[in-house]
């Protein structure tokens, strides 16, 4: 019998003793009622109390949720059924009719109908719909204490009591007399079978089956779903099973074990198992055709009164007095391993089985595995170790054990396996490929056994060791409760710990490089050191994880899968209305095991997460190939850009006005937001622009806002300081024609113009005012005849002293003829490269299908004809006239991003190129020069691209062939492919002449050959080629990029040591540089810092020995030693080279005699420095220098910005994202 | 029946023609046809005259005939004489007249295309009635266009009703190399098979030879293909054209090849398309500069 643990408890709650039990057949629901009164809604995935439902009076001891209509059922103490809408939350109606407390209430599955059974001794039948009793059914003799209809045959009941007895019931009549008739002669049949009427009369439900076999009262009563079986709970402790045939019924079994009243049974829905509950505080799980006992699960304080199982999925409830708990019996995820494009997986029936991700097929049973531990326990792990094909497989029956089996070649049907190795132990996994790990955690060891199952070592794992898992090459990792430790097997070890709760599971990325830990809330993503990249935390659980090849983790959790970026980034990729296990992310494709072990492939749409990576990445091709590809992007994505600080490319997604406006305000885009505003034309909007124009000093829009606004005084304003004198002078015209004083006032003030003001006063019998007016700028005849106007004479008057009148300044400049002139407007790379790539496009669109290109223009000239149209509206819509020129033109030069999105077929495959790879080299292939550039300007800064043409050349031609056809037509151009197996364009390459292998074995060894042979012109035009060569290259590999780096800095290094001798040899004729002091010290430098770049040791002792040739000529004695000495420690590297050694050594005597230079030169032996490749001068170490981003070669500060003088192509001192050769 | 069928009369010299053997075409002892077959036989043997570069001939011959197949030639002789336009105007006129004419067709359809009216070549072509020069033509169009999508439902069409026939197999090939993977090496076999029998063996099916090879990432084998085929006819450009791009895979400096494709074919496409990617990059490149000028 099994231990009482191993329980998988998904989810508890607390509450008073719960009666009654109901799950909802599809949501994530379980209804408990209590013996408090109160029903209770739980969403037993969240863990979330959704409901509580009080209206019965005291304890509430059955309840049932209806099958498919928003509907549950209850019935207590007080007498009562309620019918309940959840949806409503509230109790629709009640049914009355018992007369004693009510144990049980069932929906019927097909009827609308309720049964009901009671303390009163009776069963009911009701009908729902109608609210009536359709039955009374009479015959047990003590309290019915369950009442149920069978889930299939709608004609039969069942019911428990304390009577001793189960009864079967037929309510046939019943059904026959209320559904509706469906023939005159099928009634006729009914009357004329009334023979089996009871004593009473009663028809509807007849006794068909009393069983008797229980001592005492039964308590619970089920039938089987699809087998004549029934199963019994009684206070006698036993758990019966009865069978029925069609006119007789009997006992076929009993099961024995519970020690207290058995409060609950139920036939176990998909499998041959009977779970009973009983008040001895256990749940018990029988095994239905031998009726013995398979699991028992014991509670500590808690009597179980009831036992229910979801209709669908492996779930079950149960109800104690502290509550409820809803439980699995076994796990169901399925055990599984990947390797390269196989599934391996373990399936119900425990066949092992492959499952080809390429081709979408699954292998026939490669293995049955129906030995491995107990029957009722399925395989915990898979463990798959390719070199051997074999499988390691764990189970936790009989306290854990693993199997080692080899796996056929291929499948042929369930075999048995022939051979295989077998042990005790927890956890069991492949560490290496004749090498697996098996942890026992009772005994707290770890074995690490070899192939024939002897173990090679075996090390205590750090204490509460829990699971072990694949830890990279040599090492596992190692979990425990609250931490993961990378141990070393070699040096029995651990070498990184990080705390983290819980880790269930551990799953590697494709390239090894990172894990994802996870637990039942968390997942946490770790270098192979086991350094923490990012967390997360997810409120329902988290069950499976799989990396995508870009290095994003897709995880499941019950419902959603998600997705998470290494910085923590995440969202929901898709949801999910079951649960499955994810194995393997391919493009669109996720492929998962469900629960039933069965292979499934969902449709994801990656965009998301692709474009929030590219935009991490900062990799712009992939954000416009993106972009330009995928129709929608939604909401979720245009916050997160403008969270992440990209109003401007989030500006490129929207559709929708009011977004884009906000957008394009956020980014300083006034372009676009003019272009919205004019489609919205909301005040507010106008309102807003218009701030937004004037703190860019754009007043043109500013203008157009006032006018759409009406603002005249703002307007009049503008034009004031602007300086816009005839717009301001129709200002006042119009104000005069609006009849508007104030304005006119304002505008007559801003003009300067005194008559207007006075003439305006004079209208609005302002005398006063217009005298005061004319009075203060001296204008006399107009006093005068406001005087006379007025029938006044000066002396009346009381007048202020006045001063100077005033009147505005002239404009000095013609502001209002131009737009201030403002910054050149940021364009984030973003724009630049989508106008780029528009441009590309542009040009591909010409030899593009025809029809692509006419759809575009005419759709473009339909635009146009729209935006005119609505400008014709606006205008006239503005009520005012203005004139003809105040609507600015803005219209040009708005970019349509539209654009990019039509055409696309009919482009080549070159064109592909450039979308496939984000390597320069592909693009330059492609004929993409341009983004070619782009590229290698933001990843090494390159801007002098002269000396490249010659290898862009090179690579475009060689991804060209020319194919004769059809006489008299040209040949047809096919693409080159260096990826010759590949037909899927999407991922087709071209070839690319002249690869690193290629340039290491031929370039590198002539140019190693000129070094050796002097010939140092053509080996600086060698090791510059190379450079060239690399800079536009691709190669295969990760560790190939690694080879690359190298060579670029071997051919840097050459470069620079023959330049500077090349230098050295330039400052003239060994006489004229012995006639010049300065020559001869400079001679000296260069011939020691030739012998500072980091070239082959062979070639050193080269430079080496010309150093100290040219130190011994001019007898600086201390240099030439340091040079011999370092010949000597460099040792003999054979051949022609043993003469320098002789050399040095005759020379080191020499020198040794008088050790002092007698030309003091710039050269400290004994620092450490680098040489600046412009000025050919040491950098000391410490002091700041500048370097080139492609080759590494050293500046001083002051050459920053400078092209370099090794590679002659990348910018000093620019940082870019460093040279990419491999995607 | 048809005459190019494998029962009827025009077979050999018809494929002599789509293998590219256009000696032996002109060569061909043609008195032995039937009378309706005359016709044909004599278009077919001035197209591969045109193709030998004896335009001028082949357009005295045909000065002053009355049949739309033989103005049609003349069309093909105009173009290769480099009148493009009066080509075009020819075909035009005959488009209008004798669309549902063959030779008129076929022939029109390749002087339009050449002088880059593609669409109108594909509405002449697609009027054919079972013909697999059509055929072929519409592919090798599809292709130029970069439609291969399109290619590849034309080719399958022809290759159900025309099954293992020569240019279906040629376009087939031709689409193969297109879309590569597998059907590269599907590809080769076919062009391989003509190249090195001896019955059927031309540069044009050695060169295609060496394009397969190329696509295969068998350079050696490419080269050797290429040789054969530059010792047969030491002037035909695409062999040049294609040993240059070889060269430049191979690591090799293709200059010798370029000035030789320079003296045989000033305009063969990899040169106007060489300078015209030169151009571009120069442009490219000035939008460049350093900071700080040295």
């Amino acid at each position: 019998m099994q231990s009482a643990s191993g329980m998988l408890t998904k989810f508890e709650s607390k509450s008073s003793r719960a009666k009654g039990i109901a799950f909802h057949p599809k949501r994530p629901w379980i209804l408990v009622s209590l013996h408090s009164s109160t029903i209770q809604l739980w969403d037993y995935r969240m863990g979330t109390l959704i409901d509580r439902f009080e209206e019965h009076d005291g304890p509430v001891r059955g309840v049932d949720f209806h099958k498919t209509q928003p509907l549950f059922v209850s019935g207590g103490d007080d007498y009562k059924i309620k019918v309940w809408s959840y949806q409503t939350r509230r109790c629709l109606f009640t049914l009355n009719g018992h007369l004693d407390y009510i144990r049980t209430v069932f929906f019927h599955n097909e009827l609308p109908w309720i049964v009901s059974a009671s303390d009163d001794q009776t069963i009911r039948i009701w009908n729902w719909q109608n609210r009536s009793l359709l039955c009374t059914m009479t015959g047990h003799n003590h309290y019915v204490m369950c009442a149920q209809f069978h889930p299939k045959d709608a004609d039969l009941v069942v019911s428990a009591s304390l009577d001793q007895t189960v009864r079967v019931w037929d309510i046939s009549g019943l059904r026959k007399k209320h559904s509706a008739p469906a023939s005159i002669y099928e009634s006729q049949m009914n009357q004329a079978n009334q023979q089996q009427a009871d004593m009473f009369g009663n028809t509807d439900a007849v006794v068909k089956f009393v069983l008797e076999g229980h001592d005492r009262g039964v308590n619970w009563v089920s039938f089987h779903p699809t087998m004549p079986l029934i199963v019994s709970a009684g206070d006698d402790r036993l758990i019966k099973l009865w069978r029925m045939s069609e006119t007789k019924a009997w006992e076929v079994d009993t099961c024995r074990g519970h020690f207290q009243n058995a409060s609950g049974c139920l036939f176990h829905p998909h499998q041959d198992l009977i779970l009973s509950a009983g008040e001895d505080k256990t749940i018990r799980v029988w095994d239905l055709n031998k009726r013995t006992a398979v699991h028992t699960f014991k509670r500590e304080n808690d009597r179980f009164w009831v036992i229910a199982a979801h209709p669908e999925i492996n779930l079950f409830a149960a109800g104690h007095d502290n509550g409820v708990m809803v439980f699995k019996l076994e796990r169901e995820r399925p055990a599984s391993a990947v390797y390269q494009n196989q599934l391996f997986y373990i399936t119900k029936e425990k066949h092992v089985k492959s499952y080809d991700l390429q081709k979408n097929v699954e292998s026939p049973t490669l293995l049955s595995l129906k030995k491995l531990g107990s029957p009722w326990v399925p395989p915990r792990t898979l463990s798959y170790n390719p070199a051997e094909r074999s499988v390691l497989v764990t189970s936790p029956a009989d306290g854990g054990s693993y199997e080692l089996i080899n796996l056929p070649r291929d499948g042929t049907g369930a075999i048995e396996p022939t051979e295989s190795k077998r042990g005790f132990g927890n956890s069991a996994i492949f560490v290496a490929r004749n090498r697996f790990a098996v942890l026992n955690t009772a005994a707290q060891t770890i074995d690490i056994k070899d192939l024939q199952n002897n173990v090679t070592r075996s090390f205590k794992p750090p204490l509460g060791t829990s699971d072990i898992y694949f830890g990279g090459t040599g090492n596992l990792l190692i979990i425990t409760p609250t931490a993961v430790h990378l141990y070393d097997v070699q040096q029995k070890k651990t070498t990184a710990e990080l705390a983290v709760n819980g880790v269930k599971y551990v799953v590697w990325s494709n390239d090894g490089l990172y894990a994802a830990l996870l637990s039942k809330h968390n997942v946490t993503i770790v270098t192979k050191t086991l350094e923490q990249v990012s967390t997360l935390h997810e409120t329902i659980r988290i069950k499976s994880a799989t990396w995508d090849d870009a290095g994003v983790l897709l995880y499941s959790t019950l419902n959603h899968v998600k997705y998470t970026l290494l910085n923590g980034d995440n969202g929901i990729v898709r949801t999910l209305d079951q649960t499955v296990y994810l194995v393997r992310v391919k493009g669109r494709n996720v492929y998962c095991l469900d629960r039933a072990a069965k292979p499934r492939i969902l449709q994801i749409d990656p965009t998301e997460y692709r474009f929030k990576l590219a935009l991490v990445k900062r990799n712009y091709e992939e954000m416009l190939h993106i972009i330009q590809n995928s129709s929608l992007v939604g909401q979720s994505i245009i916050s997160y850009l403008q969270k992440k600080g990209y109003p401007e490319i989030a500006l490129q997604f929207v559709q929708d006005p009011t977004t884009r406006f906000e957008l394009a305000i956020e980014c300083g885009n006034l372009e676009v937001a003019v272009e919205m505003a004019k489609q919205l034309d909301r005040p507010k909007l106008w309102t807003r622009l218009s701030a937004e124009a004037l703190a860019h000093g754009n007043h043109s829009i500013v203008e157009m806002c006032y006018q759409k606004l009406k603002q005249f005084d703002k307007l009049s304003f503008l034009y004031l300081t602007t300086g816009d004198e005839a717009k301001l002078t129709r200002m006042a015209k119009i104000a005069e024609h609006r009849g508007d004083f104030g304005s006119r006032f304002q505008n007559a003030l801003y003009l300067g113009e005194v008559e207007d003001r006075i003439q305006m006063f004079k209208e609005i019998d302002l005398y006063p005012l217009a005298y005061a007016t004319a009075k203060a700028h001296g204008l006399e005849e107009e006093c005068q005849s406001i005087l006379e106007a007025a029938g006044l004479t000066e002396d009346e008057l009381n007048l202020p002293t006045f001063g100077e009148p005033l009147t505005p300044p002239k404009p000095v400049v013609p502001t209002y003829k131009a737009n201030w002139p403002t910054k050149a407007t940021s364009q984030s790379f973003f724009e630049k490269a989508l106008l780029g790539q528009m441009e590309g496009l542009s040009l591909e669109d010409e030899s593009a299908a025809v029809n692509g290109v006419d759809a575009e223009v005419q759709e473009d000239g339909a635009k146009r004809d729209l935006l005119g149209d609505a400008d014709e509206e606006e205008e006239d819509a503005g009520g005012w006239d203005m004139g003809d020129d105040v609507v600015p033109e803005i219209e040009e030069g708005l970019t349509d991003v539209n654009i990019a999105e039509a055409g696309g077929a009919g482009s080549s495959e070159a064109d592909l190129w450039a979308r496939n790879s984000p390597l320069a080299v592909d693009h330059a292939a492609g004929g993409s020069f341009e983004s070619a550039m782009q590229l290698l300007n933001r990843q090494v800064g390159a801007v002098n691209f002269a000396p490249l043409k010659s290898r862009f050349l090179e690579v475009y031609q060689a991804s060209k062939t020319y194919l004769p056809a059809s006489a008299g037509l040209p040949p047809l151009v096919n693409y080159v492919r260096r990826t010759v197996e590949e037909a899927d364009l999407r991922k087709v390459l071209p070839v690319i002449p002249r690869d690193l292998e290629y340039l290491a074995e031929h370039d590198l060894h002539r140019g190693y050959k000129c070094m050796k042979t002097n010939k140092l012109e053509e080996g600086v035009t060698i090791f510059k080629n190379i450079l060239h060569s690399l800079l536009v290259n691709a190669v295969g590999s990760e560790d190939e990029v690694a080879e690359a780096k190298k060579v670029i800095t071997a051919a840097a290094e050459y470069t620079l040591a023959m330049s500077i001798e090349l230098e050295r040899r330039s400052l003239g004729t060994p006489e004229a540089i012995l006639a010049n002091p300065e020559l001869l010290k400079r001679n000296l430098e260069l011939a020691a810092y030739f012998t500072i770049p980091k070239i082959e040791v062979a070639h050193r002792q080269l430079a080496l020995s010309n150093a100290m040739t040219q130190s011994m000529r001019s007898k600086n004695y201390s240099s030439a030693l340091s040079f011999a000495n370092r010949i000597i420690s460099n040792g003999d590297a054979g051949g022609a080279l043993a003469k320098l050694l002789e050399a040095a050594r005759r020379n080191k005597a020499t020198c040794e005699r008088n050790p002092h230079d007698a030309v003091e030169i710039e050269f400290d032996q004994f620092a450490e420095f680098e040489i600046c490749a412009a000025s050919y001068t040491p950098i000391y170490s410490g002091t700041s220098y500048e370097e080139c981003a492609f080759d590494g070669s050293k500046y001083h500060t002051k050459y920053k910005g400078t092209v370099c003088k090794v590679c002659e192509v990348c910018e000093v001192g620019k940082h870019g994202s460093g040279l990419k050769l491999f995607a | 029946m048809d005459p190019y069928s494998a029962e009827g009369e025009l077979i050999n010299i018809h494929n002599h023609f789509h293998q590219g053997q256009y000696q032996e075409v002109v060569d061909y002892d043609v008195s032995t046809l039937s009378s309706e077959n005359e016709l044909p036989a004599r278009v077919l043997q001035l197209r591969a005259r045109i193709a030998l570069g004896q335009a001028e001939d082949a357009l005295a011959d045909v000065t002053g005939e009355k049949e739309p197949e033989l103005q049609a030639i003349a069309a093909l002789a105009e173009q290769a004489l480099g009148n493009g336009d009066k080509a075009v105007g020819i075909i035009e006129k005959l488009a209008e007249s004798a669309a549902d004419n063959t030779t008129v067709q076929v022939v029109g359809g390749t002087v339009l295309q050449a002088a880059g009216k593609s669409e109108e070549a594909l509405a002449l072509l697609s009027q054919h009635q079972g013909s697999l020069d059509a055929v072929a033509l519409i592919v090798q169009i599809h292709l130029q266009q970069n439609r291969n999508d399109l290619a590849v439902k034309e080719v399958t069409a022809a290759r159900r009703w025309a099954q293992d026939s020569l240019l279906v197999n040629l376009a087939e090939s031709w689409v193969g190399l297109r879309l590569g993977g597998e059907k590269y090496q599907q590809a080769f076999y076919v062009f391989e098979e003509l190249a090195q029998a001896p019955a059927t063996s031309s540069v044009r099916s050695l060169v295609s030879q060496a394009v397969a090879e190329l696509h295969l990432g068998r350079t050696e084998e490419a080269q050797a293909a290429l040789d054969q085929a530059l010792k047969k006819e030491p002037k035909f450009a695409e062999a040049i054209a294609n040993l240059l791009v070889l060269n430049v895979i191979a690591g090799k400096d293709g200059a010798e090849q370029k000035t030789l494709l320079e003296a045989t074919d000033a305009q063969h496409p990899l040169l106007v398309d060489l300078a015209e990617k030169s151009d571009l990059f120069d442009k490219a490149a000035s939008k460049y500069s350093a900071k700080v000028s040295a």
